[in-house]
């Protein structure tokens, strides 16, 4: 293992099981990269994931505390143990179907809240680990496991989602970007509040066979360069293009959940302290 | 810039400063690492190894600029990049091939 | 013929009451003892929705957590409720929450990771009328089985209690507490609309010596389960102490992260199912009125147990030797209580059937279980005084208005 997985994560676990060329292991390598670059030890980390192929590929590689949750529902776990292991560093690394799909609620309420955690969100654009079934970020037109006329539901932008609901760091990366995702990584885990970053990866086994037409590992890393770059090897245009980079940074500008309630508290009993007895 | 370099082109500038260690039973031979590089560093193995890839390793260590590429595109946590002489977890390539990895 | 009858109750609380003796006497409803129950035992975190009848207990928690350095949390809904309750107390906080049937059906998922992770939660489910969201207000015992069956996947059992008066539901919260540190999982109160919002005398003990209340431990080395081990009083696991434990929801090993092995779905299921069963001695609760001697012994439990109890002193006086039993805990069953081979007369407040499915299985003779079923209204003394004296002297219950007598 390179020298970052033997320092923090579990022998064990690695290699994963992930299938050859799928973005989850790259952008684990990153993450640690921004966990060792902050000077952060495995007990200052909490990893948190859920179900699907991002959910399952990384739960146990974190060599720390680590959760793997009800499929979309590690916010809400993350939310109950925040409050009572309120000064760690929380990742929750969750695919789209979890945080965009059945899972949206509770990130919604969680950047409303401002609850102190960093989401992964890692977008390989459908169900994969069901096979390949569309998504709630499938683009349109593409033709999945279940949208076999071509994807007909709109989509949409996870980061628009929390954006509106009240996020104070929201980012948007691909799986060619990893100068950016270890720079804004670094960044969402220095927010003190409701962390955003969603990074685009490609998936060769079922996207990639099916959307894409091949699974072949170069052409889909290149697919997810062409549509970061907006530009084809050829020069022609995509048929549409990702905006990446920081879209909102207002870190540490309003109060996290946890120490709202821990404040409220304090409150509460200096009160009762010094009323009539 | 393109992705990938399907045309490998000799080193610019200093060369062979690093060490370039492949752990040959994580890696599932999904080519990123000999695709991305600029130089000629890797190839495939001729017999596969415990988890059934013919994984990559390091031909020619001595062509290797240390632009990091491979090691931020490997999705196994397989290669470590470090300068000749530092110590490391990586240690050296021929040592660690000799033995096997986890 | 014997007026006199003996009365019996066995649960940990009987002993507790003689010993603690200082503290207020209030008049309160069921949710308020409740909380408090809830409070003395230490819980810290309540995460829940607001739901009729269980409203209550949510307004007095946001109260009372702030109070004593707790947190009160109001989620987007019950599954987030629970979710955060078993993510709360696996930081290290006791937690609680409490719903009604239609809250509780949404809890299941995040009921069963807290069972399969080992995680002492307490949750409290309110059962009002059916079928699904029924009458708002009105009495229900739907959720037996539900309770029981509370998640999915079968491998595991669920330990259940149910109070029947505001005083018992103090006591009995506190006791599920102390259950869920000692067998790391989650219990259910199972109450309903009238023991909830009913005000009563309430008795709350205070002092620094409540030596009853289980104190949180954790477990801060391998094995983060034993496996095939059905020791009790084994300290839940922590997240945030460097541990290194994985918590999810799959068949896992003793470090916790997910194995695909026969070896390893024998042992955690032998662990999750007989950690229960083999103590079952630690779970046993229940009341008693007069079975000695009886010639006819009515169940109830929760709200129904109050005027069927009643009704069993009634029928006394009329010259049937009639008895009651109260199962306090409801699961793991107590089939013991009903070896006697005399006719029982089961009622529940539900027309379909289910308590008396389990007297049924449990009694020596099944064709002598009469069900007596009613549906938002509570049982009144005179109905189950005419359907004893009808079970003691014709072998039936006679026909009454909205009682259902049918099971299969």
């Amino acid at each position: 293992m390179n020298h970052l997985a033997t320092k923090y994560l579990r022998p064990s676990q690695i290699p994963t099981k992930a299938c050859h060329g799928c973005g989850i292991g790259m952008i684990e390598n990153w993450i640690l990269q921004s966990i060792e670059e902050l000077g952060l030890k495995r007990e200052d980390v909490i990893f948190g994931t859920g179900i699907g192929c991002v959910g399952r590929q990384t739960f146990a590689t974190w060599g720390g505390d680590n959760f793997g949750a009800t499929h979309g529902r590690a916010l809400a776990i993350a939310t109950g143990l925040k409050l009572a292991q309120p000064d760690k560093k929380y990742l929750i690394v969750v695919g789209d179907g979890d945080a965009a799909s059945i899972g949206t609620s509770h990130l919604i309420h969680a950047a409303r809240r401002n609850l102190g955690v960093t989401v992964i969100c890692e977008d390989n654009m459908g169900y994969e680990s069901t096979g390949g079934q569309f998504s709630p970020t499938t683009p349109a037109g593409y033709v999945t496991n279940s949208s076999p006329y071509g994807m007909v539901e709109p989509s949409f932008d996870p980061c628009d989602v929390v954006k509106a609901a009240g996020a104070t760091f929201v980012a948007e990366t691909t799986a060619t970007q990893w100068h950016q995702t270890v720079k804004i990584v670094k960044k969402a885990l220095q927010n003190d509040g409701f962390s955003f970053v969603h990074v685009r990866f490609p998936c060769n086994e079922n996207f990639g066979a099916y959307a894409l037409g091949t699974r072949d590992t170069l052409k889909n890393l290149e697919w997810i360069y062409e549509h970061t770059q907006g530009r084809k090897a050829d020069g022609s245009e995509t048929d549409f293009t990702w905006e990446t980079g920081i879209k909102h940074d207002a870190s540490n500008s309003r109060p996290e959940f946890t120490r709202i309630l821990r404040d409220m508290n304090a409150r509460v009993r200096e009160k009762l302290g010094g009323g009539p007895a | 810039m393109p992705l990938f370099k399907l045309e490998k082109k000799p080193p610019r500038g200093p060369a062979g400063k690093w060490d370039v260690v492949v752990g040959e039973q994580l890696c599932k031979a999904c080519g990123f690492c000999l695709n991305v590089c600029p130089v000629d560093v890797f190839a495939y193995r001729k017999t596969t190894n415990k988890i059934g890839w013919f994984p990559m390793y390091t031909a020619h260590e001595e062509n290797c600029i240390g632009c990091m590429l491979c090691y931020q595109i490997c999705p196994d946590f397989c290669i470590d990049v470090r300068p000749k002489g530092e110590a490391s977890a990586a240690g050296s390539t021929s040592a660690i091939q000799a033995s096997t990895l986890p | 013929m014997s007026t006199v009858t003996t009365d019996t109750l066995v649960a940990p609380w009987a002993e507790w009451q003689e010993r603690f003796t200082r503290g207020r006497r209030l008049l309160e409803a069921g949710t308020y003892a409740l909380t408090e129950g809830a409070i003395t035992a230490g819980c810290r975190l309540f995460a829940g929705y607001p739901i009729t009848p269980a409203t209550d207990i949510a307004e007095y928690m946001s109260k009372r957590l702030p109070q004593v350095g707790g947190y009160y949390m109001q989620c987007e809904d019950e599954l987030a409720g629970m979710h955060a309750c078993a993510g709360g107390s696996l930081g290290g906080l006791k937690a609680m929450t409490a719903t009604s049937g239609p809250g509780f059906t949404l809890m299941h998922d995040a009921y069963g990771w807290a069972i399969t992770n080992e995680i002492p939660v307490v949750v409290v489910d309110a059962m009002r009328v059916g079928p699904i969201s029924g009458i708002t207000g009105a009495p229900g015992q739907g959720e037996f089985y539900v309770a029981r069956y509370a998640s999915h996947g079968g491998n595991f059992e669920t330990i259940v209690l149910s109070p029947s008066s505001v005083q018992e539901s103090f006591w009995l919260t506190v006791d599920a507490f102390n259950l869920a540190e000692r067998f790391r999982t989650p219990v259910t109160i199972l109450t309903d609309q009238v023991i909830s919002d009913m005000w009563e005398d309430l008795f709350v003990p205070e002092g620094d010596d409540l030596d009853f209340v289980v104190p949180r431990r954790h477990n801060l080395m391998m094995p983060f389960y034993p496996l095939a081990s059905d020791a009790l009083d084994v300290p839940p696991n922590i997240i945030g102490q460097g541990t290194g434990v994985c918590v999810s929801a799959y068949t896992h090993t003793e470090e916790g992260y997910d194995i695909e092995a026969m070896e390893a779905q024998w042992a955690q299921t032998y662990r999750l199912v007989n950690k229960i069963r083999h103590h079952r001695d630690q779970l046993t609760r229940y009341e008693t009125v007069g079975v000695e001697d009886a010639e006819v012994i009515a169940v109830a439990y929760g709200a129904a147990a109050r005027t069927v109890k009643t009704a069993v002193r009634e029928a006394r006086g009329r010259g049937v030797r009639a008895g009651f039993v109260r199962p306090i805990t409801l699961w793991p069953f107590l089939d013991e209580l009903y070896a006697r081979d005399v006719p029982y007369l089961v009622c529940e407040l539900n027309y379909d059937g289910q308590l008396v499915r389990e007297v049924m299985r449990s009694a020596p003779d099944k064709t002598r279980v009469h069900f007596m079923g009613k549906s938002a209204e509570l049982h009144t003394v005179a109905e189950v005084v005419t359907a004893l004296e009808g079970v003691a002297r014709q072998g039936r219950i006679p026909e009454l208005p909205y009682i259902w007598t049918q099971v299969r």
